[in-house]
């Protein structure tokens, strides 16, 4: 049993503390949209974001402790003692980045992380308020798990949780309209343009853009999708929520689970509609990214046969989410 | 203690960023009408048959040609609908209120006064002989 390095020095609660700046960001943004019409807020929608938000914070005073405990328990089983040095921190930047990406990724694909991630996308507007607007229940979905190999390989606890504060805190100003492309900045980091069109739902732009700092992961792996001009983006969920009350926004898919596998007629199915894509049903009858990328694709307003997104290497790998498990 | 505090703080933030929206007039409310329920159902490639819209304009609940039923209502300045087969919606009537509830928790019962009785074929789907 080996205890993990402690950091050199005293690491701020980075969230708690970055919290005055996200309510003075907020405030400005909104004195934008009124004075330029950019952009969207309504204030209903807004205080369900932050109610969500405040939620989340409630989750983490209570669940956070086994989230932390985790990564120490883990850590008494590292391969290597990475210690802190500036070298080994950059690795862990990039490191839980690329992480990042495929929790994201996952989450989107796979039905039981989406029960906790939809929250953050369940907002038809896209403003700093949505950037609030996160899961209650990612701890008990066990979201941290991807960042426990980490741990595991070395990279001590505080480390990786420290990182993962930093990315969280970056990736509040991206969610917002009144900011255009970045020039140069679009093609390494993480952007308000490329953000957005993680969060539309038009067919050309579903599961695209994953990243969390750096978009290079999404141009690495196939899922990088740039914001065009000629269509108007449209935000929120397939199945829009038609609430704001924030208990059955934080917990409407996980009763949507609970419904379906208790009448699946199978294991099988069961299985399927907990970690199927979402939308997966038996028969294929409902919507999934997959299905309606490919009806958009074979529609008139789809790519151009000989494009990258016609043949299904955009966004969305061909065949992807056709069957299900 | 400190976590108390913590939360106690972003309870009135919360409050603070919510009063701002509103001191900034952003209180628009959308209003439910045919023409934007056709629109709904032509995105989705139906057609629009007959359609139910409450008193208040904040809910609406229409049938389309091909016998599936469109359930919507403002969600603040949007508006927020569902498609469904006839069969998958409960439809229930009390009190010259018709209450059309789906399965699923993120969308609650759509609740609509109307003035006068329900026209024949929202009549036929209430459950219960409330009709």
């Amino acid at each position: 049993m080996k205890a993990p390095i402690a950091p050199p020095f005293e690491i701020p609660d980075i969230v708690t503390y970055a919290v005055p700046g996200f309510i003075l960001l907020i405030v400005v943004e909104m004195l934008v949209v009124r004075a330029t019409g950019r952009g969207r807020y309504q204030f209903a929608d807004s205080a369900s974001s932050l109610w969500m938000g405040f939620g989340n914070q409630v989750a983490k005073v209570l669940l956070g402790g086994f989230v932390v405990a985790s990564y120490f328990w883990v850590a008494q089983f590292r391969l290597f003692d990475l210690g802190w040095t500036w070298q080994v921190a950059a690795a862990c930047f990039f490191a839980e980045d690329l992480v990042y990406y495929w929790f994201h990724r996952i989450s989107h694909e796979r039905r039981w992380f989406w029960a906790s991630h939809v929250i953050h996308h369940s907002s038809q507007h896209y403003n700093l308020t949505t950037a609030l607007r996160q899961t209650w229940t990612g701890a008990l979905g066990l979201a941290f798990i991807f960042w426990l190999p980490l741990v595991w390989l070395g990279f001590p606890p505080a480390m990786v949780l420290m990182f993962q504060s930093i990315s969280l805190v970056y990736q509040f100003w991206i969610h917002t309209e009144t900011i255009d492309r970045l020039g140069p900045l679009e093609w390494v980091m993480n952007t308000p343009s490329h953000h957005r069109v993680h969060h539309a739902i038009n067919p050309r732009y579903l599961d695209a853009n994953y990243a969390g700092v750096l978009i290079v992961w999404d141009r690495l792996f196939g899922t990088f999708v740039p914001e065009t001009k000629d269509e108007k983006i449209r935000y929120g969920i397939i199945t829009q929520l038609g609430t704001f009350n924030p208990f059955r926004i934080a917990f409407h898919e996980w009763a949507g689970i609970w419904r379906d596998v208790t009448h699946a007629k199978s294991p099988r199915e069961a299985w399927g509609f907990l970690f199927g894509p979402p939308g997966w049903s038996p028969d294929g009858s409902r919507k999934t990214s997959a299905s309606l990328k490919a009806a958009w694709r074979a529609g008139p307003h789809g790519p151009p046969a000989s494009s990258p997104a016609a043949l299904g290497r955009s966004k969305t790998r061909a065949g992807e989410g056709a069957g299900g498990p | 203690m400190s976590d108390l505090l913590v939360l106690a703080a972003s309870a009135l933030g919360v409050l603070a960023m919510v009063g701002a929206a509103m001191a900034l007039g952003f209180r628009t409310r959308a209003r439910l009408t045919e023409s934007e329920l056709a629109r709904i159902a032509a995105e989705e490639g139906r057609t629009l048959q007959e359609a139910l819209i409450a008193a208040d304009a904040r809910s609406a609940f229409a049938r389309l040609a091909d016998g599936a039923v469109l359930v919507a209502r403002a969600l603040g300045d949007g508006v927020s609908a569902r498609i469904a087969p006839a069969s998958g919606v409960r439809v229930t009537l009390e009190k010259g209120r018709l209450r059309v509830a789906l399965a699923d928790i993120g969308y609650p019962p759509l609740e609509l006064r109307l003035q006068q009785a329900p026209p024949a074929w929202a009549a036929a789907m209430v459950q219960g002989g409330g009709a």
